[in-house]
């Protein structure tokens, strides 16, 4: 995929945000303060796939979706307070390092540790038992929840599907023959215990999916 | 007996200790004085606040309540079969089988082994009967019948009922089964996903299968079914979930079910009738299921039913214990919350309750009731009385009248602070204000934990002894209770919790306790959880096994440690015993740690999981090893490689 395709795509998603956010108020749902950022739209959501989808390279450009609510400790907070009262703690702990489901702290991520792959759990539900929250709590509320385990450090960034995938950590050494894969990006390997620079990872490293070393099994 | 106790607890060493005992049990053995047998608990019962295993090196002497105490072992199993998961209707995990003893089980070895490809919590005892061996693995539930006659034990058949992984974030407690049990041609179980099946123990194929419930609520099974005659009884998980606990009574052939009983709600609900004569007056009176909580809140207040049912023949009563209340945070449900944490005594046939008693009223730490109920008759106070020993999770071991509900004694087997005792008047526990956790406050210092001085691994009971052996906890908690709301399929439960070893610093402890003085005889210590089931045998020999992955015999009278054999995973199964098809007594156990002994697995030296069942016997000789090449025969592939860890091959 050309860099010039994948800005377009970009601003597409960014357009449909726009639209969802200003719905998302008009609905009157959210009992708190809109996000600092705008709120990605459910229409570019819907996009991220789940797991690595063969041939859908496009969709994978909406896992660059950032958390709107990102670098607002405040906002991590609430989450932190809805997981306790919307009984996730029961199942997640109370520490969010896992129980009757998945720890949320490291970096094992079985749908997707990037920041809209997690808003998809929440939102959709998972097949093991991982209740669907949507239409319980709004989007707003959902990406709360995110924050606060973003600031658990267990996840990854935003625009690191790839990262997520593939299951790089930072500071990962990269074998000579995987570099071309990761054109310009070496140094773009998600912090497992870093703040979510999203926008800056989206544009360094080419989590969209390039295309495979030619030839090369 | 006062002066007998302070020279004895005095006295200066271990030697002078163990001659006085011994001179006490002669004399008690030779004049047959149950006085003075009571009096040999005493001394016992120091031994066992020692700081090293109290067993270790103690001299072998006869048992003193060997006479006294006996049960009921119908049906009547053939002796080197082992058709339920308790082996009889009485739940004593009793075996008559006697070839392996103090002489020879030092000789113990690995016949042979058996993987069934699946991760989580092995809680299960295998079964035997007609030269076939079965087995229920955890989620996805599989079942296995192993040809015991050939080379290498061949599956049969194996059949994977492929419940829905929707069941696995339901369960609270690792996605766990307590086996199955042979009635009338088949192999009947619970799904994790709410349904119970019935397999045809010679063909594999599915008899009938029964939907029990609904998983997206958060109801799980995870409990043997107990099968009586043509009905067999089954109860629900999800104590931690806001479940609507039940006990219910299917059909062997068909899997209609014939009747239902709650935990909570209105009498009608409970199946209380004209016939419900409870022994305390406080459990007396109209819907006291439903007005013992606040309004609406019977229906999500668990009372789920997930260990062990018991049958008297001769009563025709069934006997079970029920969980929790749920949310687990009590300022949310004043009342006594009855029925849960409590035990029934219904008529097998109609259901209807006959008594009840609630060992934790209003129940603050979650000390659910289901522990095992052991049937045994003794002799107490000089007066023969059916009796059940039932070792409780909050740490107090109950003798009841099992025809009345009256509580004989009640006496504490773990370390607990939450309770000064039992009140034997009003069958109400003495509780310490201190210890009520408040919402939003941390309250250290809690013992036992949520999983009790014991949970549901059972104890076996020896009639050559008298004695009852159990595995049990030495643990405490820090709780602090969050305030909850009932979002269905989500855990209704509100308990934060942080677990750790009680005085001593171990986790784990493995005891012989007399039902009759109400007192334990040994013990011994372990580092880690002691969550394995108790097999007790003719031979006078004790098995059971840690969370670390130690199978241990013991000596039944002296509690004297004869063997140890360290497994590949930790053992939380129930060992079992059984004659080969060349006659050889077999010992068998799952290896498979999980379940609630995962509260330690931060200790170090914990285990990885694993599911392998390991068979022992006397210099590991079997069928299933010699000099020379030997070969699987015929039989059956395994029915599922997958074994829902994910991927399919």
């Amino acid at each position: 995929m050309s860099i010039t395709r994948r800005a377009g795509a970009l601003a597409l998603v960014g357009a449909g945000a726009l639209l969802l956010a200003s719905c998302g108020r008009s609905e009157g749902d959210s009992t708190t303060a809109a996000p600092p950022q705008a709120s990605p739209s459910m229409e570019a959501i819907a996009a991220v796939p789940l797991g690595d989808l063969a041939g859908a390279a496009e969709s994978h450009l909406a896992a660059t979706i950032p958390n709107p609510y990102r670098d607002d400790p405040q906002a991590a907070q609430q989450g932190h307070e809805l997981f306790v009262r919307m009984n996730c703690a029961g199942c997640h702990g109370y520490g969010a390092t896992g129980g009757m489901g998945p720890n949320l702290t490291d970096a094992y991520w079985r749908y997707g540790g990037a920041p809209v792959q997690i808003f998809k759990s929440i939102h959709d539900g998972r097949p093991q038992g991982m209740p669907a929250w949507n239409p319980a709590l709004p989007p707003q509320e959902i990406w709360k929840l995110v924050a606060y385990i973003q600031s658990l450090g267990g996840s990854y960034s935003a625009g690191q599907f790839q990262a997520s995938l593939q299951g790089d950590r930072a500071g990962d050494n990269v074998a000579p023959e995987v570099q071309p894969t990761l054109s310009g990006a070496a140094a773009s390997a998600p912090t497992a215990k870093g703040a979510d620079n999203s926008s800056a990872n989206a544009e360094a490293r080419p989590d969209a999916g390039g295309p495979p070393p030619t030839g090369k099994p | 007996m006062q002066r007998i106790r302070a020279h004895l607890i005095s006295a200066p060493s271990t030697e002078a200790r163990d001659r006085c005992r011994d001179r006490l049990r002669a004399s008690a053995v030779a004049s047959g004085s149950l006085l003075a047998l009571a009096l040999i608990a005493l001394p016992l019962a120091a031994d066992a606040q020692g700081a090293t295993p109290a067993a270790q090196g103690a001299a072998s002497a006869p048992a003193a309540s060997a006479s006294a105490t006996t049960a009921n072992f119908a049906p009547n199993d053939p002796p080197g079969e082992w058709h339920s998961q308790a082996r009889d209707y009485a739940n004593t995990r009793f075996s008559p089988l006697a070839d392996v003893n103090a002489g020879n089980v030092s000789r113990l070895k690995v016949a042979w082994t058996f993987a069934d490809g699946t991760q989580n919590g092995h809680e299960a005892a295998p079964l035997v009967l007609d030269n076939t061996m079965y087995l229920v693995t955890p989620f996805p539930n599989i079942s296995y019948a192993l040809d015991l006659t050939k080379a290498g034990a061949p599956i049969k058949w194996s059949y994977a009922p492929n419940p829905t992984p929707v069941a696995i974030g339901k369960a609270c407690c690792d996605t766990v089964n307590r086996g199955g049990a042979y009635a009338n041609g088949k192999i009947i179980y619970n799904l994790l996903d709410m349904h119970t099946i019935a397999v045809d123990a010679k063909t594999g194929k599915e008899v009938w299968r029964t939907k029990m419930g609904d998983v997206t609520h958060g109801e799980t099974m995870t409990m043997a079914p107990l099968v009586v005659g043509n009905k067999v009884y089954v109860g629900n998980s999800g104590g931690e979930l806001g479940v609507w606990g039940w006990l219910a009574a299917l059909d062997v052939d068909t899997g209609k079910e014939l009747w239902r009983a709650y935990s909570t709600g209105t009498d009608e609900q409970v199946k209380i009738g004209p016939d419900f004569k409870p022994f305390y007056s406080w459990m007396k009176g109209k819907d006291l299921g439903k007005t013992s909580w606040p309004p609406g809140m019977d229906r999500t207040g668990a009372g789920s039913v997930w260990a062990w049912v018991s049958y008297d023949p001769e009563t025709n009563l069934i006997y079970y214990g029920t969980s929790n209340p749920s949310p687990r945070v009590p300022a949310q449900r004043p009342g006594y919350n009855l029925w849960t944490s409590a035990i029934f005594a219904r008529d097998a046939t109609t259901g209807m309750a006959k008594w009840a008693y609630q060992f934790t009223p209003h129940d603050q730490w979650d000390y659910d009731g289901v522990n095992e109920n052991v049937l045994i008759d003794v002799n107490f106070q000089g007066k023969p009385r059916k009796a059940l020993i039932h070792f409780d999770r909050n740490a107090f071991a109950y003798l009841m009248d099992r025809t009345t509900g009256e509580v004989l004694s009640a006496e504490p087997f773990a370390y607990q602070n939450w309770s000064k005792g039992i009140d034997l008047k009003t069958g109400m526990p003495i509780v310490v204000p201190e210890m009520q956790p408040r919402p939003n406050v941390k309250l250290p210092n809690v013992c036992p934990p949520d999983i009790g001085g014991k949970d549901w691994q059972p104890s076996a009971f020896s009639p050559r002894t008298g004695l009852v052996y159990a595995g049990i906890f030495n643990i405490c908690m820090d709780v602090t209770d969050h305030p909850q709301s009932y979002i269905a399929g989500t855990p209704y439960d509100g308990m934060e919790m942080k677990r750790f070893a009680a005085p001593g610093g171990n986790w784990g402890e493995f005891m012989a306790w007399d039902p009759v003085a109400g007192k334990k005889v040994w013990s011994i210590k372990e580092k880690f959880m002691t969550m394995s089931g108790a097999l007790a045998t003719a031979g006078d020999i004790v098995f059971y096994g840690t969370a670390d992955g130690w199978f241990r015999a013991v000596d039944a009278r002296s509690g004297k440690v004869l063997w140890s054999y360290k497994l590949g995973s930790g053992v939380i199964g129930q060992p079992m015993t059984y004659l080969g098809p060349d006659k050889r007594q077999y010992v068998a156990v799952y290896s498979g740690v999980g379940g609630a002994a995962m509260v330690s697995s931060k200790m170090p030296g914990f285990p990885p999981r694993g599911g392998t069942l390991y068979v022992f016997s006397i210099d590991g000789e079997s069928p299933h090893s010699a000099a020379g090449m030997l070969q699987t025969e015929g039989g059956a592939a395994a029915a599922r490689q997958d074994q829902g860890m994910g991927g399919k091959p």
